[in-house]
């Protein structure tokens, strides 16, 4: 495939990544920069994309990947410092107070209650139920078998409709 | 609200997933910055950094190399002088002469730097205006050169070097003009005329290559030829 032909399909989905990026750093600026990285790796390594499969699947497997790469990292440098934060810079994907500003503010009990999933169910979700992946794909993203791609299926609709349920008590 | 959570069955709670759940659109300066990060390494032709490379390459080898090729140079002598004479012609008329010696007073000095004795030499007439006499070092020997110019303005040199063992003037250019014989070759533009006088090889050069010129040229060569006699001096 030619580089220019292949950035032209790669960018067609910039809007689903943005969206699956923006629910996994919660963050305009962290999502941008993973996007971003999601796309230089993406054309990098274009010669390992295997034309014919699925190309947004593709996508979705180098962003996952990128930003658990990333949070890791963040996960472990954090104590290094007394607030969190390394001195030296800040690190991508750096979970800033929500009331900071930059912070993606929740509209819906749905969009609140999505933001305190664990990752594997969040992304879970957002792959098959809101973008529409198969099971063989989403399987593929997060690099487990179909069948425990199901198993989190069910345990993130029950942890959804737990805390939905929380939400209209209080 | 609260009906909908009682009864959010899986396939209900999908529905709202892909239907409420807000999405968000990338920003447009996403896409813009996107290409610009990728655009350098794209752009640059996988095959340029080792082209560039092995033409670096060759043209060092090429730099370490050739001067330590041999030459190709003339196997036939006359050819070899030919070409040595054509390069101190042109070089005169490029740079003029390196000494501007006045004949006859000149002679001593000439013959002690050429190894070449003028026991006669043409010092011009009406026609042929006397420029200036250096030595000269051609085909690795010492030899003479005299410089006129006519009264059209063509510049000509007359050289006389030692006669290298095996240098025959060539049959087929031999002219006869009056009572003798020499050859007419022509190279890079330039005719001159060559013979043999005892052990000295001596050339006639101009830029005189036209037909009507060689004439003239003809006549310039009986003028040098019957009043310059060059002998070895050593």
């Amino acid at each position: 495939m030619a580089d220019l032909e292949f950035e032209r399909q790669a960018l067609a989905h910039i809007d689903a990544l943005y969206n699956f990026a923006m629910y996994l750093t919660k963050r305009p600026p962290d999502a941008d920069d993973l996007v971003q990285e999601t796309y230089l790796r993406a054309f990098r390594f274009s010669h390992r994309f295997q034309p014919g499969t699925h190309l947004r699947a593709w996508l979705f497997q180098i962003l996952r990947n990128t930003f658990l790469t990333f949070y890791r990292v963040r996960e472990r440098e954090s104590p290094i410092a007394e607030d969190g934060v390394p001195e030296w810079d800040v690190p991508m994907f750096h979970h800033a107070p929500e009331n900071d500003g930059t912070a993606m503010e929740a509209h819906t009990d749905l969009e609140r209650a999505m933001r305190h999933l664990p990752e594997e169910f969040r992304t879970v979700l957002l792959l098959a139920e809101v973008e529409g992946l198969p099971l063989e794909e989403v399987a593929r993203v997060m690099a487990c078998p179909v069948g425990t791609v199901k198993s989190r299926i069910f345990r993130a609709k029950e942890r959804l409709r737990g805390l939905l349920r929380d939400y209209e008590t209080k | 609200m609260s009906d909908r959570f009682d009864e959010s069955s899986d396939e209900t709670l999908g529905r709202r997933l892909s239907g409420e759940l807000r999405r968000y659109t990338a920003p447009p300066r996403l896409r813009v910055t996107i290409l610009d990060a990728a655009s350098p390494p794209r752009r640059r032709p996988a095959w340029l950094a080792p082209l560039l490379a092995a033409a670096a390459t060759t043209m060092l080898v090429a730099l370490v190399v050739l001067p330590v090729l041999p030459r190709v140079v003339p196997a036939d002598p006359v050819d070899r002088y030919m070409r040595a004479v054509v390069s101190e012609h042109a070089r005169t008329l490029m740079w003029g002469a390196r000494h501007s010696e006045i004949l006859p007073a000149a002679l001593p000095w000439l013959t002690q730097e050429s190894g070449i004795a003028l026991p006669q030499v043409f010092v011009g007439d009406e026609r042929l205006e006397f420029v200036a006499a250096e030595p000269v070092y051609l085909e690795r020997q010492r030899g003479v050169a005299i410089h006129y110019r006519d009264v059209d303005g063509h510049m000509l040199t007359y050289i006389a070097l030692p006669a290298a063992a095996g240098l025959t003037i060539p049959e087929p250019n031999r002219v006869q003009i009056g009572r003798w014989r020499p050859a007419l070759l022509r190279d890079s533009g330039f005719a001159a005329w060559v013979w043999k006088q005892k052990d000295v090889a001596c050339f006639l050069i101009s830029d005189m290559v036209s037909a009507d010129d060689v004439e003239t040229f003809k006549e310039y060569f009986a003028r040098v030829r019957a009043t310059t006699e060059p002998v070895p001096a050593y």
